[in-house]
């Protein structure tokens, strides 16, 4: 049905509703005339029933069986009737009427006093005798319903040949009526499909002003509008189509640069791994749940495990074989002040220290979602460092007793010493007379024997006093300090002359320490002067943090040889009675120096003169700017 | 009030009629034939009407004169509470006439009451015994609507309306249509139809089926 070409539908509809109307139509008429006959011939029966009664009253009453007789054969007139009959009062058969001799038709016990009924082919008809008032019997006529259907089934072949023909009738009209309807429908059909197959400049031709003339304007119309954007459509296909190639172009070369790059990067990534692995030192990649992510072979290796197996374990388990991670863990550390920390500790199972840092990981919003660790073994340094520090105790405790023992050693020589020099001066100056040249000469050599272990055990103290002794701190400015050590202690004969070359710096120091040192070099620089006009020259540049001081003179010079020992202890370059020296002066001179983070050197050129260099640390002395603080100080 | 005045009366009368009664209903075969006889009477007056001065619309009982020996017995008995047309029948049972006459001979006004009671009758059934008077019986209520009845020969030919006769054992009856038009009683076709003879003098004089 949905499938049928739309002419047939319309065919089909137009029959169906011709069948129906003329099959209602047949219907309603046969029912019609069914219940009419019914009715026509109940009242005819009637009638001729009540005419019975009414021409029977007088023989009934008067017993009259022939005149009753003769009444009811009248009705032989109509050949449907087949029985007639009178009852009495007392239900007795009075009179009757057979059409045919078989006495079969009705018994009395179906008489019934008044009324019809249809039934076994036959209209029966009661009626009541009455006169005056009074039943005086009961006539009862049968009519045969044969004439009725016969008569009925004529009518419905009627209608059926009347259906058949007007089916017939109705189809013809249809199947010429119908194109009037279908006939632009197909035509706009065939149109679509036309246009359908991409013949948009097809139009329909229907010049009908019905629904389908607008239909086909309406379809003319949209197929214009098509047309119009088809073509519209092409152009921007076109347009597409180039912007689509230059896209996919450059996607194209996105993509070998991406491909490139995803190379690149694995090729970083293998060098990564492969490098992660080679790392000698333990290093492992751990989330903020102290699991770990990723660990090198190193760390698997020390833990005995396979680096997968690590995975997804913490650290403090496998490192510590603990539940809970150390109090000082430094993974906690960085988690909590999202910086790097680093600890150390000696790992019981493995019986080594390992040194472990850890660096943050963060994520985009700068939250710290894990940690490197990169665990050193430090068991080998850390012996060395212990061994070096039980060495450093040792070394200071010899030194301390050593310093203790310089200073005792000193101190209670010089008591012995003083009485042996009281002793000497006093026979040389009591007992003068009686000795004689030999005896006062080799006296006076004693007195100064003892005044020279007198001055050993002076520089000896000093020494050990250097580092022993604190002093308080005090800002000096050098200008003055110089100038008073000059007057003071060098006193230089006329002939050599003492000169401050430029302007020196203020420092914060022990003073007595820094006379010391100026001290003894300007003492050196005066004793040891050979010249008839002597010069010695101060001087003082900044460089790389630290003051250099020199202090040159033009002496005799020292040989190249002699550069280190000049600073060592009791060493001197000439002899003792050449000049008065006790070999302690440069050695205690070193050993401030040093003590104030500085160095000491000399330069020399023997018989042209030396100049002995020495740094200060600037950040040591908290030096400021000179001219500055030369007016502060003193 | 009435119906109860008349069944009074009606019972009053019948006590009155019962040795005559008793008299005559000698043999059952006889009493059987006026039973019907009765029944017939009383089917006449549905199938005649009376005019309106002999019958005028009220509830006035119909009566039904019996004159001369009764053969009816207690026929009557079975009847007595039927109405027709609406009305009570009395049945008045009468002397024979000779006798009335003789009755009467003293006062002559008292044959004049006697015969003004029998014109009041609607229906009179003359008894045989009464063949001689018939002619005289028939003559004095002539004219006054009353339907007379007798079961005598030669009664039509002597002024009588219906008379009963016996046809293969069976009761029919007889018309003297002239009589009753005479009497102004119109007699229904139907009745007529069952009659066995019909005169009628206006048209063929007689008829006969």
């Amino acid at each position: 049905m949905r499938n049928m070409a739309i002419r047939h539908k319309l065919i089909l509809i137009i029959m169906l509703t011709c069948i129906f109307a003329l099959l209602l139509a047949g219907t309603a008429f046969i029912v019609w005339q069914w219940t009419s006959l019914r009715r026509h011939m109940v009242r005819d029966l009637s009638t001729s029933t009540k005419i019975i009664a009414d021409n029977c009253k007088a023989a009934l009453t008067f017993e009259d069986t022939k005149d009753a007789e003769e009444a009811l054969q009248s009705l032989h007139v109509q050949p449907s009737i087949v029985y007639a009959g009178i009852h009495d009062s007392s239900d007795e058969d009075f009179a009757h009427y057979y059409r045919y001799d078989v006495d079969k038709s009705i018994h009395p016990s179906e008489f019934q006093e008044e009324g019809y009924i249809f039934g076994d082919g036959y209209l029966t008809v009661f009626e009541r005798i009455i006169l005056d008032g009074e039943v005086i019997g009961t006539v009862c006529i049968r009519s045969d319903l044969q004439p009725m259907y016969v008569m009925l089934r004529h009518n419905i072949e009627t209608v059926i040949v009347v259906l058949s023909l007007a089916s017939l009738l109705a189809y013809f009209v249809s199947s010429r009526v119908q194109r009037v309807i279908s006939g632009p429908i197909l035509k706009l059909a065939e149109s679509a499909t036309r246009i359908g197959k991409g013949e948009l400049s097809y139009r329909v031709k229907i010049q009908s002003k019905d629904e389908l003339g607008h239909l086909a304007q309406s379809f003319n119309d949209m197929t214009a509008k098509l047309e119009e954007s088809h073509r519209h459509l092409e152009e921007k296909v076109q347009e597409r189509t180039s912007e689509l190639t230059s896209a996919n172009e450059k996607l194209e070369a996105e993509i070998a640069e991406r491909k490139r790059a995803e190379e690149r990067l694995k090729q970083a990534a293998e060098e990564w791994a492969t490098t992660f692995n080679s790392i000698t030192d333990l290093v492992s990649i751990h989330d903020k749940d102290f699991k770990l992510v990723r660990a090198n072979e190193a760390f698997a290796d020390t833990f005995k495990m396979k680096p997968e197996e690590l995975i997804g374990k913490t650290c403090y388990e496998i490192v510590h074989g603990t539940k809970e991670p150390p109090a000082e863990c430094p993974h906690k550390q960085t988690l909590d002040t999202k910086e790097p920390h680093r600890a150390e500790f000696f790992d019981a199972r493995l019986g080594v220290y390992l040194e472990v840092s850890v660096s943050p990981i963060f994520d985009e919003k700068g939250e710290v979602i894990g940690s490197v660790h990169i665990a050193k073994d430090i068991t080998k340094r850390k012996q060395a460092e212990e061994r070096q520090a039980k060495l450093l105790e040792e070394v200071e405790s010899i030194n301390q007793e050593l310093k203790d023992f310089a200073y005792v050693i000193s101190h209670d020589l010089k008591a012995p010493l003083r009485g042996i020099g009281i002793l000497s001066e006093w026979l040389s100056t009591e007992s003068a007379d009686k000795l004689d040249e030999e005896g006062r000469e080799q006296m006076n050599l004693l007195l100064s024997r003892v005044g020279r272990m007198s001055n050993l055990i002076d520089g000896v103290l000093q020494y050990s006093r250097v580092g022993r002794v604190k002093e308080e701190v005090v800002r000096v400015n050098l200008n003055e300090l110089i100038k008073e050590v000059v007057i003071d202690m060098v006193a230089p004969p006329e002939n050599i002359e003492i000169t401050v070359e430029n302007e020196l710096p203020v420092i914060e120091c022990e003073e007595t320490r820094i006379i010391q040192v100026f001290e003894n070099l300007l003492s050196n620089a005066v004793k040891f002067m050979d010249k008839p006009q002597g010069q010695v020259k101060i001087g003082c540049v900044e460089e790389d943090g630290f003051w250099k001081f020199s202090v040159s003179d033009n002496g005799p010079g020292i040989e190249e040889k002699h550069f280190e020992r000049i600073f060592q202890m009791f060493q001197t370059l000439s002899s003792r009675d050449e000049f008065e020296s006790t070999g302690v002066g440069l050695t205690v001179v070193k050993k401030i120096v040093k003590l104030y983070g500085g160095k000491i050197w000399v330069e020399s050129k023997p018989g042209e003169g030396s100049t002995f260099f020495f740094t200060l640390s600037k950040q040591e002395m908290g030096v400021k700017d000179a001219k500055l603080e030369a007016n502060i100080a003193r | 009030m009435k119906a109860k005045t008349y069944i009074l009366i009606l019972s009053a009368l019948a006590l009155f009629v019962m040795p005559i009664a008793a008299q005559g209903g000698v043999n059952s075969a006889q009493s059987r034939e006026y039973q019907i006889k009765a029944a017939f009477l009383y089917n006449f007056i549905k199938f005649v009407d009376w005019p309106k001065e002999k019958m005028p619309d009220n509830d006035d009982p119909i009566i039904i004169g019996i004159i001369g020996k009764s053969p009816f017995g207690k026929a009557f008995e079975p009847l007595k509470a039927k109405k027709i047309k609406g009305r009570s029948v009395v049945v008045k049972r009468f002397k024979g006439f000779e006798e009335l006459k003789k009755s009467s001979e003293k006062d002559k006004t008292e044959l004049g009451r006697k015969i003004e009671a029998l014109r009041k009758c609607h229906l009179l059934f003359i008894c045989s015994s009464e063949k001689k008077n018939l002619s005289e019986i028939i003559n004095s209520v002539k004219n006054h609507s009353v339907l007379t009845v007798g079961d005598t020969k030669g009664f039509l030919e002597s002024g009588g309306v219906v008379n009963f006769i016996m046809e293969e054992k069976k009761i029919r009856f007889e018309i003297n249509l002239t009589a009753a038009r005479q009497a102004k009683l119109k007699i229904r076709s139907r009745l007529l139809r069952l009659a066995k003879r019909v005169v009628d003098e206006k048209s063929s004089g007689e008829a006969e089926k």
